[in-house]
């Protein structure tokens, strides 16, 4: 069977799947049993390549080829078409389990991606502001809290003092449990190693028969991964992704064919794997900023400002697109060059963090997201 | 606190790991660096005869030839439903057989690099060419840059360790390997000659300028992302080095270096970059602003301050950074200077100077302190390195790996140490582990340790346990 082909029954069979679900079991059951989990794309996911907004009058001027490479098959509404790519993510949109955030950017200007992720990362109003990751706090903010980043490294997001683990595909070899235990006695007196030292598990989680079977990428793996911790009984209720190779300068149609084909497998891969916590999932991808409205002279975009997010899950209002369409006339660019933002990023978290997980707002605006107060949370993100 | 010099920070910190002995030889730490400031120091037989860029190059287009070949025989391919691409046209048994030799070609280049790390004397000489490889950082992951990683290393790092940072700018940035990483290659002024012309065809291909490579020079490469420069200086530089690009294969002979200038890509003007006008004709004018920037007092700082980090601490001390990047501009960013007063500096003796080994740091200095230095031994490093994190040449980002140990101190990443230490500790025969912890370790062993290593079940053991004891995992 040729894979667009296989590809097309796999997202039948999921609508199907999702159509067989009961009512009741859309909303959460209580506040306390949901899950949350955060995708990061790094590099700058473009976008307007992405989420194409081919009703915009300017946007065939602007993409010229490179929109001619990836022409939409289906639309959402009079301005927005979905990458081809995404059959996945246009059919829980169709299920209203999708929810698609344009022009959101972290309150950060310059195009520095490694300033941009920190950003994204550290939760406050610009880059190298805390030592600490916005995730790390939500995660030390809820009762009970556990946070899992799917890494070799803890990623800046989850470091700081809440309880937080790093999880990766293990080395075959399991660990000689008598060197373990001489090791822990060392690593006890060391005091900046001991904290990690004592979280080390030695069997690498014991996670052999965990895995599951995902083929694909990394990223898909990953998300499989994830799904599984999260859907177990004392799984973690938050967990963190990360992928790399979103940096588009050139070439950029043939990679993002690429790319989002991974990412749409990655989200039906969590979506099967969480299956029994799905209904009370929220899953929300970002990326640091967006790409130039214009390509550039290589077939793909340079740094940008505004960019797209997704949330989805069943636990997700979708079908309908969040935030403000800025509009790509000249007038309306950004230093008549990128997307304007319309939406602050820590707004769509804040929004997340408030509802579907069932933190204070006064704990959001000053712990999580430090001197926040003035970014509105977003509003009926997720069903009441 | 004041400290000496000792033996164990020159061999520890500043070297790659002290080797059986090293640590009771050294008599004069200071003078044992000091002695390494010279270009004979990084020096190689290992690296003699590896490929050059040239070589690399002409082997990755005699493939696309015979992929090419191999298209026009195969029957035509269709986009697939998803709207992807259609799929290239089936390996046939000779592409593949040459993809492989090339691939063995490329571990061979990486295998010798690592025992050259392994067996150095010189090893203060050979952690700096390592570190302004990772300054300098391209990626394996986009395939035809990473073509040239080791290439790059051997032709525009190691013959300018010791010399002016503007040389080893220039020589980097001109590089075939940065010029396919960060795009440039292909980058075009919209003025030139070449854009003209293309704007008078009509296939709809409307070539250009592309920022990647300007931007990543100032922000990681000279003047740090709080340099003081705009977009608008950005975009300058990027005009000024458009034309920098590589030989197509017609162009290419076996004796020729892969760097072209093409005057007809290059945007014709002069170029103001932070606030100074260039008035240079085609590619001087991008030698003259990489010239400027790399003694602009920013770039002194920037780069003063991640030497600083990479040697002594996470938080370098600030008096150190002030000396460098006085000493820095003093010479016009003379490498030597620069690195004698960090060895001459009270600050980088410390009590205080501590770093987290990252993963390269770790292996190498564990597989010197075991005297691991087959190529088998490289090789199984080279696989270590991808599990622990740092995959050789991958840093999947032009800012190269972290270098502090937030980076590389999380649990998961603890535990593959010690996978990684049994993996190590496996492949050391007749060994006596209380021996070689004193020698790896010096003064800096602490007595719990020692004991541990004492009362292993085995030799084998007692050396898994050493190297992945937390005593071994800093530079102190």
């Amino acid at each position: 069977m040729d894979p667009g082909r296989r590809r097309f029954l796999t997202a039948s069979a999921l609508a199907a799947a999702m159509g067989a679900l009961p009512r009741f079991a859309v909303a959460a059951a209580s506040r306390a049993d949901t899950r949350l989990l955060i995708v990061f794309l790094r590099g700058g996911m473009d976008g307007l390549h992405v989420l194409q907004p081919v009703g915009d009058p300017a946007y065939a001027r602007l993409r010229g080829a490179l929109a001619d490479a990836a022409p939409p098959q289906a639309h959402l509404d009079g301005l927005f078409a979905w990458h081809p790519a995404l059959q996945t993510l246009s059919t829980l949109y169709a299920h209203k389990s999708l929810l698609p955030v344009v022009a959101v950017a972290p309150p950060y200007r310059d195009r520095s991606h490694f300033e941009a992720q920190d950003c994204v990362e550290n939760g406050t109003g610009g880059p190298g502001a805390t030592p600490s990751g916005w995730l790390n706090r939500c995660v030390g903010a809820m009762p009970g809290g556990e946070g899992l980043a799917l890494a070799a490294v803890m990623p800046m997001i989850l470091r700081g003092t809440g309880n937080v683990r790093t999880w990766s595909p293990p080395l075959p070899d399991a660990v000689d449990p008598i060197l373990m235990q001489r090791l822990q006695l060392l690593y006890a007196a060391d005091p900046l190693l001991a904290p990690a030292f004592a979280r080390v598990d030695p069997q690498g989680g014991a996670s052999m028969d965990m895995r599951g079977t995902a083929k694909g990428s990394r990223l898909v793996q990953m998300a499989d991964d994830a799904g599984r911790f999260m859907a177990a009984p004392q799984g973690p209720r938050i967990a963190f992704v990360e992928d790399t190779g979103w940096d588009t300068h050139g070439n950029e149609a043939a990679i993002l064919a690429g790319k989002l084909r991974e990412l749409d497998d990655a989200v039906q891969a969590f979506q099967q794997a969480a299956q029994p916590v799905w209904a009370n999932t929220a899953v929300v991808i970002v990326s640091e900023f967006g790409r130039t409205a214009a390509v550039n002279g290589t077939g793909g975009t340079d740094h940008g400002t505004g960019g797209l997010a997704f949330v989805t899950g069943g636990a997700v209002r979708g079908g309908r697109i969040g935030g403000d369409w800025p509009g790509l006339a000249p007038g309306d660019l950004n230093e008549n060059r990128d997307l304007r933002t319309t939406t602050d990023m820590r707004g769509l978290f804040k929004g997340l963090l408030r509802d579907h997980l069932d933190l204070q707002e006064g704990v959001l605006d000053r712990v999580v997201f430090p001197g926040s107060a003035a970014v509105r949370a977003m509003d009926g993100l997720v069903h009441a | 606190m004041p400290a000496n010099a000792t033996a164990e920070a020159a061999a520890n910190r500043f070297g790659l790991g002290a080797r059986p002995g090293d640590l009771a030889a050294m008599t004069d730490p200071k003078g044992w660096l000091r002695s390494q400031l010279d270009p004979r120091a990084v020096q190689s037989p290992l690296l003699e005869g590896q490929p050059t860029s040239a070589q690399y190059q002409q082997a990755y287009y005699d493939v696309l030839a015979m992929r090419r070949q191999a298209r026009m025989n195969a029957p035509p391919a269709l986009p697939d439903a998803a709207g992807g691409l259609p799929a290239k046209a089936a390996k046939t048994p000779e592409v593949a057989a040459r993809q492989k030799q090339q691939r063995q070609t490329l571990i061979a280049d990486l295998v010798a690099r690592q025992r050259t790390a392994v067996l150095a004397s010189n090893a203060f000489a050979e952690r700096l060419v390592r570190f302004w490889s990772n300054h300098f950082a391209i990626s394996l992951d986009k395939r035809r840059a990473g073509l040239f990683a080791p290439s790059m290393e051997r032709e525009a790092i190691r013959p300018h360790v010791f010399g002016r940072f503007g040389d080893m700018v220039l020589a980097v940035e001109t590089h075939p390997g940065m010029l396919a990483y960060l795009d440039n290659a292909r980058s075009i002024g919209t003025d030139s000659r070449a854009a003209q012309r293309a704007r008078m065809r009509t296939n709809g291909n409307r070539p250009g300028l592309n920022e990647n490579l300007a931007r990543e020079i100032m922000e990681l490469h000279t003047l740090g992302v709080a340099g003081g420069y705009t977009q608008q200086d950005v975009i300058e530089l990027a005009k000024a080095i458009t034309g920098w690009s590589l030989r197509t294969p017609r162009e290419m002979e076996m004796q020729s270096t892969p760097f072209v200038f093409r005057p007809g890509a290059h945007e014709p003007g002069v170029r103001t970059v932070l606030g100074r006008r260039y008035v240079e004709d085609g590619e001087s004018q991008g030698r003259a602003i990489l010239s400027t920037l790399a003694v602009h007092p920013a770039t002194a700082r920037h780069v003063s301050t991640q030497l600083a980090r990479h040697f002594v601490a996470d938080q370098p001390p600030p008096a150190l950074v002030d000396a460098m990047q006085r000493a820095w501009l003093a010479s016009d960013g003379d490498l030597a200077t620069v690195y004698r007063t960090l060895i001459d500096h009270p600050a980088s003796w410390d009590a205080s100077a501590v770093k987290f080994k990252t993963p390269d740091d770790f292996l190498l200095s564990a597989m010197r302190a075991c005297a691991l230095d087959a190529p088998a031994h490289a090789a199984l490093s080279l696989k270590l390195l991808a599990t622990l994190g740092q995959p050789v040449f991958e840093p999947r980002s032009p800012a190269g790996f972290g270098d502090v140990a937030a980076d590389w101190g999380g649990p998961d990443a603890l535990l593959k140490r010690v996978q990684s230490a049994e993996a190590l500790a496996e492949r050391v025969s007749l060994a006596d582990p209380n021996r070689a912890a004193a020698d790896a370790l010096g003064r800096t062993l602490d007595a719990e340790t020692a004991t541990a290593v004492r009362r292993a079940e085995s030799p084998r053991q007692g050396l898994a346990l050493m190297i992945a004891s937390p005593a071994f995992q800093w530079r102190r």
